[in-house]
């Protein structure tokens, strides 16, 4: 027992004291959190640049630029020039291009209700999609106007009612991804590199020359591992949660309990790699050919469902997919331990079956 | 020595890599309170005879009893009466001295004062630094240091000296040689001839996984029968020369172009060499004399040095 506590203690103490992997490993995650979650985080709302040409100068164009710029998806650009705009339409800057010819106000003023007033509205035609939304609210815009100025009274409104519902944006995806990133990572590329360099030199050898069980050694690294990870990925969740006040929707057991699941199904894998890997060198070549993949195609960074076909069941074996998936329902739905058994267990297929093949791939020298 | 009871008995040890066999059928016995020298060249079997002894190599024939246990059958009891200090061991370099200690310390169901420890083997003032930190003499006391941490009856060096300065080298003698006087037996390999003479009450010499003698230093070098060593080359290659045949020559070992004559009558065979060097037109390079040592011993049973080069 005194040795178990012992060696967990050793093991935390050369964590720590080597403050560059600590550094690095802590990071690289938070780095790559902060910078996705910056450029793609808030992506779920489109921006329409659209510039306005006005050339007639009057009261009713004003109460029309107006009229554009309530509404908050469109940022105005007012510009005098047709031309430049023009082009920079033709280059993708822009948009919609609106502009208003000289005579639409005392157009609108005599009311000449046969023969309406036409504005003409430019968009470029390799970008149909957001042309289309453009063009609608434009449309809107117009429709509000000539209806004030005929008095319209609707028979009919819609009564747009928002619901609040889960307005999950890039950066809650992210996430859960970074701390299932972080707990392959620290695991499965920690324990092969430390594990095969000990080998290496000679220090698991010398372990051997005691009365020490080769239990307890590895109940000591799972313990001194599983508590540096829980602190790294909380501190990861609190960057989160004050950098893009991203919260645990779900019950913190669940995360721990999956936290604690990846975390030993990789550390499996990662005694796998070092008792296959001949020396230190090459285990981080092994680690990296198949942490690379996952990372990718393991549901970190992208959504699963997004893979091509052919890729679907070789991807949703893979154990990230569900380490990330359970940690994502947890965090951002809310889901509890039972809805994700099915994650639980083939997480815990994975660490049961790691073991066994470590077990047997494990050498002290 | 005075009891005679023994601790290690070696039986018929064989280990094999493939084809090549790296201890073949070794037999001998170590005494209780004794220090035991394994000695003989690189590759020899010392190292791979002391693995198997302390239980990191499984043998292929034999067994060997330490400290009242059969090593293959009871190697957890084993490991409780020996210590072990391995050939270049790294230890967990982030850890200091008194830190590693006690962390070996807690591997064994008791162990001693580690402050005691500490001072016996003059690591007192490096007590709170990192192992990373340590002078190759300091990093060699902890490795005994480390051996010594459960009290253990019998303790295995494995080549403790190498690689160290003759500073360094005297201080770790010392240790060892009061480790005997607290009774311990000690069992080390060494090709260091000086050191095996120094500390070893028996030695073992061993080449090409075979034990080629054993007996106390001054008993192997009394049974080369001769005193004196000449040793001298010829400047010319390809002499033609019986060096037995020289007066008083006892016997001859040769290395590639080294010569050595064993002789009791110093004198009479240095005036019949050069005699015979001058008659013959060869002119004799790097003439040496000196009293015999384990060195001839071994260069005698073998025709090979120790050390190559």
């Amino acid at each position: 027992m005194r040795a178990y506590y012992l060696l967990t203690l050793a093991q935390l103490r050369i964590f720590l004291r080597n403050r560059q992997v600590l550094f690095w490993t802590l990071a690289f995650p938070i780095v790559l959190m902060v910078m996705l979650g910056s450029f793609l985080g808030n992506g779920s709302g489109i921006s329409l640049t659209v510039a306005v040409v006005d050339q007639d100068k009057s009261e009713q164009s004003k109460t029309l630029i107006k009229e554009l710029e309530k509404n908050e998806a469109v940022s105005l650009e007012k510009s005098s020039e047709e031309k430049s705009v023009l082009d920079q339409l033709k280059n993708g800057d822009l948009t919609l291009v609106v502009t208003i010819p000289k005579g639409y106000g005392s157009n609108l003023t005599s009311g000449n209700k046969a023969d309406p007033f036409e504005l003409p509205v430019y968009y470029n035609e390799t970008n149909m999609a957001m042309s289309q939304v453009g063009l609608q609210l434009v449309n809107n815009a117009v429709d509000t106007i000539s209806k004030k100025q005929l008095d319209y009274q609707p028979l009919v409104v819609t009564d747009s009612k928002g619901v609040d519902a889960l307005n999950l944006r890039y950066i809650d995806f992210l996430v859960p991804g970074i701390v299932a990133m972080m707990i392959m990572s620290n695991n499965m590329n920690g324990v092969a590199g430390q594990i095969s360099s000990w080998r290496e030199r000679g220090i698991l050898r010398r372990m051997q020359g005691t009365t020490l069980k080769a239990s307890t050694f590895i109940a000591a690294q799972i313990t001194a591992r599983f508590m540096l990870n829980g602190l790294q990925a909380m501190i990861v969740l609190a960057v989160a949660w004050l950098a893009f006040g991203i919260e645990v929707r779900g019950s913190w057991l669940t995360v721990i309990a999956f936290v604690t699941l990846g975390t030993l199904a990789f550390m499996a894998i990662g005694f796998i790699i070092a008792g296959i890997a001949k020396t230190p060198e090459s285990a981080g070549p092994i680690a990296g050919f198949l942490s690379f993949p996952m990372l990718f195609l393991g549901g970190v960074f992208f959504p699963i469902r997004d893979m091509p076909e052919f890729l679907q069941p070789f991807v949703q074996v893979l154990p990230i997919a569900h380490l990330s998936h359970a940690l994502r329902e947890t965090m951002n739905v809310g889901a509890s331990f039972l809805d994700l058994g099915m994650e639980a267990i083939i997480l815990g297929g994975w660490l049961i079956g790691a073991f066994i093949v470590a077990s047997f791939t494990f050498k002290w020298e | 020595m005075e009891t005679q009871q023994e601790i290690i008995k070696v039986q018929k040890l064989v280990k094999r890599y493939g084809n090549f066999t790296a201890v073949d059928g070794s037999e001998f016995s170590v005494h209780k309170g004794e220090v035991f020298g394994l000695l003989g060249p690189n590759g020899a079997g010392k190292t791979t005879t002391l693995e198997m002894l302390v239980g990191l190599r499984k043998p292929d024939e034999g067994t060997a009893i330490v400290g009242g246990f059969d090593i293959s059958k009871e190697l957890d009891r084993v490991k409780e009466v020996i210590g072990v200090q391995l050939q270049s061991t790294t230890l967990f370099e982030l850890l200091t001295v008194e830190e590693i200690l006690h962390l070996y310390g807690s591997f064994y169901p008791e162990h001693i004062s580690i402050p005691d420890l500490i001072e016996d083997m003059l690591l007192t003032e490096k007590k709170n630094s990192r192992i990373k930190g340590l002078s190759g003499g300091q990093k060699q006391r902890l490795a005994i240091a480390l051996a010594l941490v459960h009290d253990p009856q019998i303790i295995f060096l494995d080549e403790p000296t190498t690689g160290l300065d003759p500073q360094a080298r005297r201080t770790l003698w010392d240790i060892i040689l009061r480790l005997k006087d607290r009774g311990k037996t000690v069992v080390l390999t060494t090709h260091y001839m000086d050191e095996a003479h120094v500390l070893c009450d028996r030695i073992a010499i061993m080449d090409q996984g075979k034990l080629i003698a054993l007996d106390t230093p001054s008993e192997l070098v009394k049974n080369l029968q001769s005193d004196s060593a000449v040793e001298f080359k010829f400047n010319e290659e390809d002499v033609d020369v019986i060096l037995s045949e020289i007066d008083g020559v006892k016997q001859v070992g040769s290395q590639k172009d080294v010569h050595v004559l064993y002789t009791d009558d110093l004198q009479n065979t240095l005036m019949s060499l050069i005699a015979i060097a001058s008659e013959k037109n060869l002119k004799l390079v790097d003439l040496q004399t000196r009293t015999a040592t384990l060195e001839d011993v071994f260069i005698h049973m073998t025709g090979r040095r120790l050390r190559e080069g």
